[in-house]
């Protein structure tokens, strides 16, 4: 039987997995799949939740969720490749002009 | 409350909106529009005028009344705290236009997109000022952040605002990621037996006032919520986009970014907070330690800064700390500690925008032909090739520093009023230590313009010298020390909290 324990553990796995793909990947494209993960295990926490409740709420900010993730992917992508025309690399080790 | 009222509650909201798609609309379809860029110029300081007339009369119905009413099923909620809010960032957003224009036109960077861009994020940033529910605030987060990604990366063939979009893309994203997390787990956390969660910061506070003690998961949530704002809101330990974003950005946006985001990241906070104050003791001790980290960090490191913009972003930071101070001091159960509280927030919010768009606009001012100006070494014996700007820079370095007759000094002694009326003593005297720190490097520049021969005595010609800069420069200067010398006079401000929701 899997109950809303098993997908709200799961959730938390998958945010994990994502935080820590971010903080040890070294390429922009990942980083962002990795930050698609963490948003993606929030929308999962919250369809699990909407289920459990009964309620339509929490399916309804998944909507909201996707719609500014989406939103977020193009002008990420619109970023990298701007990157990717001036400095022909996207590795963020070689993106730094600025320190500290 | 029928569709029609539901609307014109956020009527404010919606001019911005309007004008930024008019404005975005007409710079792709027009020829002759694109050809002028005049016309997108001048309609979108034309829509921010609107808009800021409409919160204004909405303002004085409110003051009036003293109602506060809650919009779309209790998802938005304007009371004069919003309205506030409302009226600080359209001026915000008044005066990056008007330092806009020539300065993006000496970098050929001139396109309607930008004007667009600025008013989108307004629009978020207000929308966060109304939010009344995790969910809007989420999407106002994002609404606020996705333009300014685009923003900081407006001089799109120049490495360092490339980088600057992609680090604030990338920490920003990352920070959403943990706002969407923590909102889900307050939506999981505040169930009880018989209600399902909720994520309505009205329905949230009556839950936690019922129910003192908060579940794991809804303290999980919680911490999550405030590591995403706290972002946003570039504070300590999770600054560190902060000095390259305001570095590589052009300057006219970062001094946008600077004011604008962090009035939208402060108003949502406080709501938060607000909506949170009933588990004070469970939190409260996080904040003042963000609090104090903020200011020191912020303080400390720009010290040793020689870039201005860093140093200028380093010092947006320790400003970030003095409002967490007054957030600190409205999460009392203290009705009258809090009330001054939001007041003091609200005049700070308004004299730390004015200020840092003054400042911004001085270097947008000198700044040459294709070049930023970039270091302090730059501003060298200004005080003899350019008074103005020198006397204009004086003035807000004096302001941010905190020494009287200006708005800064007067925002600092309210918060740190404040911060003893909630019995925050320890508090409101590590923030008066902190900015004893933050007055050197502020008098370094000073010390630079008016005490340092010039390497070139003659009077320099700058190539950005226009009516809108001047008049930036000019209008912010004004505020700032009529509003120092009389802080009455913007008792409006002061009243911010006559009629928010939630009493602690």
């Amino acid at each position: 039987m899997i109950t809303t324990e098993h997908y709200l553990v799961l959730s938390a796995i998958l945010f994990t997995v994502g935080t820590i793909g971010v903080l040890v990947k070294r390429n922009p494209i990942v980083i962002f799949m990795c930050i698609e993960l963490m948003l993606n295990a929030a929308n999962l926490t919250l369809v699990a939740l909407g289920r459990h409740f009964g309620q339509v709420n929490g399916q309804m900010y998944v909507i909201f969720a996707l719609a500014v993730a989406a939103a977020e992917v193009s002008v990420g992508l619109g970023i990298i490749v701007a990157i990717f025309r001036t400095k022909e690399t996207i590795n963020i080790d070689e993106v730094n002009l600025m320190k500290f | 409350m029928n569709y029609a009222a539901n609307l014109m509650s956020i009527m404010p909201v919606l001019i911005v909106l309007a004008t930024g798609m008019i404005v975005l609309l007409g710079d792709a379809c027009s020829a002759q529009w694109r050809a002028r860029r005049w016309y997108t110029w001048g309609f979108s300081l034309f829509g921010v005028l609107m808009a800021l007339v409409q919160a204004g009369n909405q303002l004085q119905t409110q003051m009036a009344t003293t109602f506060s009413e809650t919009a779309f099923a209790g998802s938005i909620v304007t009371d004069s705290f919003t309205l506030t809010c409302y009226v600080i960032l359209l001026i915000t957003a008044l005066l990056a236009i008007l330092l806009a224009m020539t300065y993006l036109e000496n970098r050929n960077l001139n396109l309607g997109e930008y004007y667009a861009l600025v008013l989108f994020s307004t629009a978020g940033g207000m929308l966060m000022a109304c939010s009344n529910d995790l969910i809007v605030l989420f999407v106002s987060v994002e609404i606020l952040s996705v333009a300014l990604y685009v923003l900081s990366g407006f001089a799109r063939t120049e490495e360092k605002s490339e980088e600057a979009a992609l680090k604030y893309f990338l920490l920003g994203a990352f920070a959403s990621g943990f706002l969407l997390y923590g909102i889900a787990l307050v939506y999981g956390g505040s169930a009880t037996a018989n209600h399902a969660g909720t994520t309505n910061l009205a329905d949230l506070n009556l839950y936690l006032i019922n129910d003192g003690r908060p579940s794991v998961l809804l303290m999980c949530g919680i911490a999550l919520l405030f590591v995403g704002l706290a972002f946003k809101a570039a504070l300590v330990p999770f600054h560190m986009w902060t000095p390259d974003v305001y570095e590589g950005a052009p300057t006219s946006v970062t001094a946008y970014m600077a004011a604008g985001a962090k009035i939208g990241a402060f108003a949502a906070l406080m709501r938060v907070c607000s909506a949170l104050a009933p588990i004070g003791e469970y939190w409260l001790p996080a904040v003042q330690t963000l609090a104090v980290l903020t200011m020191f960090g912020g303080n400390i490191l720009a010290v040793v800064q020689d870039n201005v913009k860093r140093m200028l972003a380093y010092s947006s930071i320790a400003h970030a700390g003095y409002l967490l101070v007054a957030v600190s001091a409205a999460s009392v159960r203290n009705e009258q500690a809090h009330n001054a509280a939001m007041g003091a927030m609200a005049f700070y919010l308004m004299a730390y925008a004015v200020m840092t768009m003054g400042a911004f606009g001085v270097l947008i001012y000198l700044s040459r032909k294709g070049r930023d100006l970039q270091t302090i070494e730059d501003l060298r014996g200004l005080a003899r090739t350019d008074t103005f700007a020198a006397y204009a820079m004086l003035v807000f370095m004096l302001s941010l520093g905190g020494i009287p007759p200006t708005m800064g000094f007067m925002g600092k002694w309210f918060i740190f009023s404040a911060t003893l009326q909630a019995g925050q003593v320890w508090l409101a005297i590590v923030m008066a230590l902190a900015s004893i720190i933050s007055i050197y490097y502020y008098l370094k520049i000073v010390w630079m313009m008016c005490f340092q021969e010039p390497e070139r005595p003659e009077v320099v010609e700058h190539a950005v010298a226009s009516g809108g800069v001047r008049a930036t420069i000019v209008l912010s200067l004004a505020t700032m020390l009529v509003f120092g010398i009389l802080p009455g006079a913007l008792g409006i401000l002061l009243n911010a909290a006559e009629t928010t929701v939630f009493r602690p």
